[in-house]
């Protein structure tokens, strides 16, 4: 028996040294790698296939595009481009280059390239081709100029032109590795794979290595024509949720922790940690499809308007973010144009229960409410419908909640439509057109087709196609002022309706500096350093 | 044994294509057309963008025509492209399957080792603290949740104590050892990686335990039964009577008999970890075949998921026959193949 003793005697001693081996040894902070926790969820690193939280922060870090958006997250400022111009009614843009901008194998970024890539962005028919919807033609009169056409004004261009996923990739080497830029990309471009390797611009880091579901590394770009980076390497590890970011922050095994939740933050409790709560662009809102197969009662516009008063907007900002968001008026972000003083939306019970009895529905109804069982910035979307079931229970009206998948979620929303939902949004540039085109009662918009049930009930709100096509037409203070009236429009339709805008938890080493929340890129990582 | 071993391979193959076919009509069947997890939904109603997709990822095609394209694919040895990784499933299989059995092993080491100790101790001293702590540790082993248990030890010896580190197969800073093997403990070792190694089994040791917990519960339950039945028996007595020392008693003479029914346990448990590894491996952000499997049935990702059901059922098939063979090596009563009551 003494023998079996000595063994587990032995064998406690070996596992308490590799307790004390796990010790984590300081680093020379300035040599090691920054680490960033985040659930990487990466659907594509193809600058145009890919469409992704993640891509942003990765795209906007390994190529430029010929704008960039300021610190101030609104205005743009040049990046590839030195100067750019538009014709008087914004169909045709002039962009010159800057000489000494060049990619990471060391070629100059010519206007051929720029050419090529927008081109293949709009022929490949990608995730985002829509950003190159409208041009007809590219013309390059010298190797840095570039003039791009449209079929109708676009003022919001040049603010796609700032989206990282408008940046100029270096058309030589992407060719020669199977991507095609032609009319026939859609088919014939073999370039994703290259693309999952290798990158091709001129930012200030190139991909190092990528592990679906592991990690992405970046390796600063030593031919870089700008500010050199001062993190030579930074690696975005892989990390489900918040509470495993937080545990990476604390244990030291990251440096930033992207998507902790405020429950999971008020948790940490560090003096050599940083936690700050930013506001942000995105939005959770509820949707109502008075097309869908299911309504019981039809969601006309009064019924609607009753809905949205008896909702509880702080009390639901309380319940799923602890307080840390914001109301929002319309489907347009706050701080996007036109949303200046544009009214919040209002609890009124009274004012509900009228509406409800002006259509002899004071007794009440059950809506179908399925929702995607997933946590977006924050907030699990089941829970908050929760939260809304309390709320409209005071107006004898029953969510029927049933919460799938979010790729069955996508599908019936469409079809057979779903009533009464919940879903989220982040900006892909900065911009207000991608709201009116995205959630405004246009023909053809997403969010009319699926409303209507796809055409069954007439949605098309008119005024809003016309104050659009007036909006991108325009320059100076009329944009904001055709946005906003175009707001309180989508606010009037009552199809989608704001209920947070969760505020954004910034969690890193108190080492670090230069983290910050961008509107088109997450965290510009190329402003990072060690203190 | 030859003989049997030999039916069994082949039919493996005709095994292999029943959990195919089954797989692949199940996924196709599903509620959701996986475009929805192709395309953006901001694309969901352009009809360019969405003909452009079905066309890529040949979802223009029948049903019939799409499974015989697989299966013709598949004897070349290419499973089909991900959906969401956008890379050959063959090649995420090749990365991920060595981190789901270097996983696996360690688990099962160190499950069956604590299992078969506290097993014995606890038929040792049946009915003392020694018995009843090790009953204790077996129940929670067995019947703790992993994304409890694995939250947990890693706020206790990572967060807290700093002893061992968090998730990941190895230290975010450090670069993974170039590919041979995909085993990270041997990788780095063949790349005289000293601290890449020390690294990567540091980091192995809190997965490892709490997967290889149930298998301790398992395991330690199994050997105390057989052991205290096997420890009734008269030829113990006759162990004992010869002068036998107590520890020969209870390792060469009543062990090696208890651990007939406990090889079973171990090989089902070995396929079971294979393909329950799901939890450890989100938790502890693994990139193994488990939570590739779970982010691939989020996404629909129709190849991803017939891949690992493949990978899953060719496990299966093979832990058993390793089970029966092994059965047989220790158990020389066993003889594979033969006719009952022959």
């Amino acid at each position: 028996m003494e023998g079996i003793f000595r063994t587990a005697a032995r064998a406690a001693a070996a596992w308490a040294a590799l307790g004390a081996m796990g010790v984590i040894l300081p680093a020379a902070a300035q040599d090691r790698p920054l680490v960033i926790a985040r659930n990487l969820e990466i659907n594509s690193l193809d600058p145009h296939r890919a469409f992704c939280d993640t891509c942003q922060i990765y795209l906007s870090a390994t190529y430029q595009g010929l704008v960039k958006l300021a610190a101030d997250d609104r205005s743009v400022e040049p990046s590839l481009a030195t100067e750019w111009s538009a014709n008087e009614n914004q169909t045709e843009f002039t962009f010159k280059l800057d000489p000494k901008a060049v990619f990471s194998d060391g070629s100059p970024v010519e206007a051929k390239d720029v050419k090529w890539t927008f081109e293949r962005l709009k022929n490949l028919q990608g995730d985002p081709s829509f950003m190159m919807k409208g041009v007809t033609a590219i013309e390059t009169p010298d190797d840095k100029t570039v003039i791009v056409k449209m079929e109708s004004p676009n003022s919001e261009f040049i603010g796609i032109l700032a989206a990282p996923y408008t940046g100029i990739i270096n058309s030589e080497v992407a060719s020669s590795n199977g991507a095609s830029a032609g009319d026939d990309a859609a088919t014939a471009d073999k370039g994703e794979t290259w693309f999952l390797a290798n990158s091709a611009g001129s930012g200030p880091y190139v991909l190092d290595t990528y592990r679906p579901d592991d990690e992405l590394r970046f390796r600063a770009n030593d031919k870089f024509w700008g500010t050199a980076p001062a993190i030579k390497e930074i690696v975005i590890d892989q990390s489900a949720d918040a509470v495993s970011q937080a545990q990476m922050l604390q244990s030291g095994a990251a440096d930033i922790a992207m998507q902790v939740d405020p429950d999971t933050a008020e948790t940490i409790a560090s003096p050599d940690l940083t936690i700050e709560t930013v506001p942000s662009y995105n939005y959770i809102y509820v949707s109502f499809s008075p097309g869908a197969e299911g309504n019981q009662t039809p969601l006309d516009l009064e019924v609607r308007q009753a809905l949205a008063y008896a909702i509880d907007y702080q009390g639901a900002i309380d319940f799923t973010v602890g307080g840390k968001g914001a109301l929002q008026a319309s489907p347009i972000p706050n701080g996007f144009p036109g949303t200046e003083d544009l009214p919040m939306p209002e609890e009124n019970l009274d004012k509900a229960k009228e509406l409800l009895a002006s259509k002899n529905l004071q007794d009440g109804f059950t809506v179908d409410a399925t929702v995607a069982s997933i946590n977006v910035y924050g907030v699990d979307l089941a829970l908050l419908m929760q939260k809304l079931q309390q709320d409209l229970s005071r107006i004898n009206v029953t969510l029927n909640i049933q919460p799938v998948a979010s790729a069955v979620w996508r599908q019936q929303i469409a079809n057979p439509g779903i009533p009464f939902s919940a879903r989220f949004y982040a900006p892909d540039y900065y911009g207000s057109a991608q709201y009116v085109q995205f959630f405004g009662m246009l023909p053809g918009s997403w969010w009319e087709r699926n409303a209507s049930g796809q055409g069954k009930v007439d949605l098309v709100n008119q005024k809003e196609v016309d104050l659009l096509q007036q909006a991108l037409a325009a320059s100076g203070d009329d944009v904001a002022r055709l946005y906003r009236e175009i707001a309180l429009e989508m606010i009037n339709d009552r199809i989608i309706v704001p209920v947070v805008s969760p505020n954004l938890i910034l969690a890193y080493r108190n080492e670090v500096a230069g983290v910050r929340y961008s509107a088109c890129c997450n965290l510009p990582l190329a402003e990072l350093s060690i203190k | 044994m030859f003989a049997y071993v030999t039916k069994r391979l082949i039919a493996m193959p005709f095994l292999l294509l029943g959990v195919i076919t089954v797989a692949f009509l199940l996924t196709h069947f599903t509620a959701a057309d996986p475009l929805t997890s192709i395309i953006g939904e901001r694309q969901m109603n352009n009809p360019e963008v969405v003909e452009a997709a079905r066309q890529r990822w040949g979802l223009d095609r029948s049903l019939p025509e799409q499974y015989l394209v697989y299966l013709g694919n598949l004897v070349t040895g290419d499973f089909g492209t991900s959906f969401r990784t956008r890379q050959p499933v063959a090649q995420d299989l090749i990365l991920r399957l060595p981190a789901t059995l270097e996983l696996v092993i360690a688990a099962m080491m160190l499950g069956t080792l604590f299992g078969i100790t506290l097993g014995v101790l606890a038929a040792r001293f049946r009915g003392g603290v020694i018995d009843n702590l090790a009953r204790l540790f077996a129940l929670i082993g067995a019947s703790a949740p992993v994304f409890w248990s694995g939250l947990l030890v890693l706020f206790v010896f990572s967060v807290q104590l700093g002893w061992l580190p968090g998730p990941g197969r190895i230290d975010a800073r450090a670069v993974a050892p170039p590919f041979v093997t995909g085993f990270f403990t041997i990788d780095t070792l063949l790349a005289g990686d000293w601290t890449g190694f020390r690294s990567v089994l540091l980091h192995l040791l809190l997965p490892a335990s709490v997967l290889g917990w149930t298998v301790t519960g398992i395991v330690s339950r199994m050997v105390r039964a057989s052991m205290l039945d096997v420890l009734s028996q008269e030829y113990i007595l006759a162990a004992r009577a010869k002068g036998a020392s107590p520890v020969r008693v209870l390792l060469h003479h009543a062990l090696r008999n208890a651990m007939l029914p406990t090889l079973t346990i171990i090989g089902f448990s070995f396929a079971y970890l294979i393909t329950g590894a799901v939890l450890t491996e989100t938790i502890f952000a693994w990139p193994g075949i488990g939570s590739y499997a779970v982010s691939a049935a989020r996404g629909l990702d129709h190849p991803a998921i017939v891949g690992v059901t493949i990978i899953g059922g060719a496990a299966f098939l093979i832990a058993n026959l390793l089970t029966d063979i092994a059965y047989a090596v220790v158990d020389p009563r066993v003889k594979l193949g033969a006719k009952a009551g022959a």
